[in-house]
């Protein structure tokens, strides 16, 4: 399938949105040149692959993956640095209590910072003819972050940041420049919320989800009549009742995805004792074949 | 004034939870759950809060946008901003068995930001004309909304505001989701800090910079908002400096709350619960929030590891069962299959257990294998957790 050149990677917590990141990151990875954004503060994404950037910084995973950390915090430092450029101030004033009271009188404006330069680096991709996979935080801050493009646009019908806020209002809304990916696990609350976080998208802020990744899926491994002379067995019986729900509960998410013109891919529960960036590789091979299928 | 309840044994099932050695629900009158996001803070909070109400307790429970089936559980509605009372079974059976405590009872409620953001400024409004000009202030109709730090804020003030009822036993305080730990506890003094902030009170003030001795740093902030200003044509400055003015004559009442929270959560009753997953990325977050809720010299009371895998079935039993060969291969695949999973977790579990700070006790609670979506599926998880 063709993907956007920029692919924002949202979920509920607790559903893997970083590993599914890495994983796409690698997957992409193997046909043109990736970059990681990591909007994370902990890099989990970055972690999965193995690599911890510093910030700003680019770090070099494979010849064609690389990943960068972008924090709120170094995209209102660099504003900050550009308006006071008296270094000793501003890096003093960067420790102080009243670089907290600026932030907290400009609502928004770290938000707003972090999406032009996810606009500018987009910019990029699209020239360089690069993916560019943006571990996002988890989606009810997610949206949050997106809406305030729009917001922006709302409080500032003219000037300067009215035609800023429209270019990255026009990027987030143009499918083939920007799609969203929303993560989700085999239970009931991850999947509605990653419908109602696609839907939030597309109706409010009017930008596509583009996929929706089912994350650790266990294989089907007993059929109806086998779990039905498991019944003597009370814990073993009960497990494989778990690991056949789990699968069934990821396999009936796709339909009411299709239902919204959402592509479902899935990936493999890792029963493993360790989730390491080895584990998150085979999970970038699972979906490199998974995305060439369609 | 409160008196002790007396506890009571729930109808249903023993007390496994109720281990002294682990978390003792009958002693706090406040617990305080915080928590990375995605992790089952609501449900740990709700279970906490109907088990204590099982044991006897008058309980209150603030959640903090509980998922659609909790917000049933508890029969909350969208617009439960004041306390509704829980149907619990188990109190009923207990009440006419004559065994219990009469004061058991559980009341739940969701916290609302700005409708309670909105009832300070009128509580402490010195006039109506004041509390309009802040009502419709651009700057607060922002923060007063879905906005980081203004929920924690509220949160912290609806407590005060529950706490202050003689008739309740135990609060149990469920907290927006937050990167990190001191978010929510440090939001009074970060909202009062903004609104005494001299830089801001003078910005836009004409020749203010000459009447005060300000720092560097504060010329500084003011030439970062004038140049936002600048750039966006937002005239933001005007807004803000009239929303901090606004707030003059407030800030005594504003500031002896902040005063009586913080008092409030270092109480000796006063219970902080660390709610986490077994992920280790959610451990590694866990354990920063140990670590900022220590340096703020706020004692954690326990630690809940949220859907830890249950105890698995005994792999002996499947040497002698009379199966299908088949299908005991199959078996076997799936307990080393979990068995695997159990180790990642395990491993997880130790670094926790080894980093815990002293004085707090570790607590699992195994999952239910479904989502909750009844009152007895969180009595279920109350009285599940053990120490870890």
């Amino acid at each position: 399938m063709t993907l956007p050149r920029v692919l924002f990677v949202t979920g509920k917590g607790g559903t893997g949105k970083s590993t599914v990141a890495a994983a796409l990151a690698i997957a992409l990875s193997r046909r043109r040149p990736t970059t990681l954004a990591d909007l994370d503060r902990r890099l989990s994404a970055a972690a999965a692959l193995g690599a911890i950037p510093e910030d700003s910084t680019v770090v070099k995973v494979t010849d064609s993956l690389d990943v960068i950390a972008v924090t709120p915090r170094a995209e209102l430092e660099a504003f900050i640095e550009r308006i006071v450029p008296i270094r000793a101030i501003s890096r003093r004033m960067l420790r102080s209590r009243t670089f907290g009271y600026v932030t907290a009188a400009l609502p928004g404006l770290e938000a707003f910072l972090l999406l032009e330069r996810l606009r500018i680096m987009g910019g990029d991709a699209a020239l360089e003819d690069r993916y560019l996979v943006i571990d996002a935080p988890a989606s009810g801050s997610a949206v949050e972050l997106l809406s305030v493009a729009s917001g922006v646009k709302g409080i500032a019908p003219a000037g300067t940041l009215n035609r800023l806020a429209d270019s990255v209002d026009r990027f987030l809304t143009d499918a083939t420049r920007f799609g969203a990916i929303v993560t989700m696990a085999p239970e009931d609350l991850a999947v509605r919320e990653a419908l109602e976080t696609a839907a939030a998208m597309r109706e409010r802020l009017g930008i596509v989800t583009v996929a929706a990744i089912m994350n650790c899926v266990p294989d089907l491994l007993f059929d109806t009549s086998e779990l039905a002379a498991l019944s003597p067995f009370g814990g073993h019986a009960r497990l494989a009742v778990r690991r056949n729900a789990a699968h069934e509960q990821a396999a009936l998410a796709a339909p009411r995805f299709a239902a919204a013109g959402i592509p479902t891919f899935s990936l493999p529960m890792m029963f493993t004792p360790v989730m390491g960036p080895g584990e998150v590789k085979k999970l970038g091979r699972v979906l490199d074949a998974e995305l060439l299928d369609r | 004034m409160k008196t002790k309840a007396v506890p009571l044994k729930p109808s249903a099932r023993p007390e496994q939870g109720a281990n002294p050695e682990s978390f003792d629900l009958r002693s706090p009158s406040l617990v305080i759950c915080l928590g990375p996001g995605g992790v089952g803070k609501t449900t740990i909070s709700a279970a906490l809060a109907v088990h204590a109400a099982m044991i006897g307790r008058a309980v209150d429970v603030m959640t903090v946008d509980p998922a659609p089936r909790l917000l049933d559980a508890l029969g909350l509605g969208a617009d439960s901003s004041e306390p509704v009372e829980v149907e619990l079974e188990g109190i009923r059976h207990a009440r006419r068995g004559g065994g219990g405590s009469a004061r058991a009872r559980l009341r739940a409620l969701r916290l609302d930001p700005k409708r309670t953001f909105d009832s300070i400024v009128a509580r402490y409004a010195p006039s109506e004309a004041a509390r309009d000009t802040i009502l419709e202030n651009r700057i607060y109709r922002n923060l007063s909304g879905a906005l980081a730090g203004v929920a924690d804020y509220m949160a912290m003030e609806k407590l005060l505001e529950l706490a202050a009822n003689a008739l309740t036993d135990l609060l149990v305080l469920d907290t927006p989701p937050a990167a990190e730990a001191i978010d929510f506890l440090d939001a009074p003094r970060r909202l009062l800090e903004l609104l005494n902030s001299r830089a801001v009170s003078l910005l836009g003030a004409p020749g203010g910079l000459f009447r005060s001795r300000l720092r560097m740093v504060d010329i500084a902030a003011r030439a970062v908002l004038t140049a936002f200003d600048r750039v966006t044509g937002l005239n933001l400055l005007s807004d803000i400096q009239s929303f901090v003015r606004s707030f003059d004559g407030m800030y005594e009442g504003f500031s002896a709350r902040a005063a009586r929270a913080q008092d409030k959560l270092r109480a000796p009753d006063t219970a902080i619960v660390v709610v986490t997953t077994a992920e280790s990325s959610r451990i590694a977050q866990a354990r920063e929030f140990i670590g900022a809720l220590e340096r703020a010299g706020l004692r954690v009371a326990a630690m809940v590891v949220n859907r830890v895998i249950a105890e698995l079935p005994d792999a002996a039993e499947l040497s002698s069962a009379r199966i299908a060969p088949s299908l005991k291969r199959k078996l076997k695949r799936n307990l080393a299959d979990y068995a695997a999973l159990k180790t990642r977790e395990e491993v997880s579990l130790s670094v926790l257990r080894n980093s815990l700070p002293g004085g707090a006790v570790l607590m699992v609670a195994p999952d239910l294998g479904r989502e909750p979506r009844t009152i007895a599926d969180l009595a279920e998880i109350g009285s599940s957790l053990r120490a870890g």
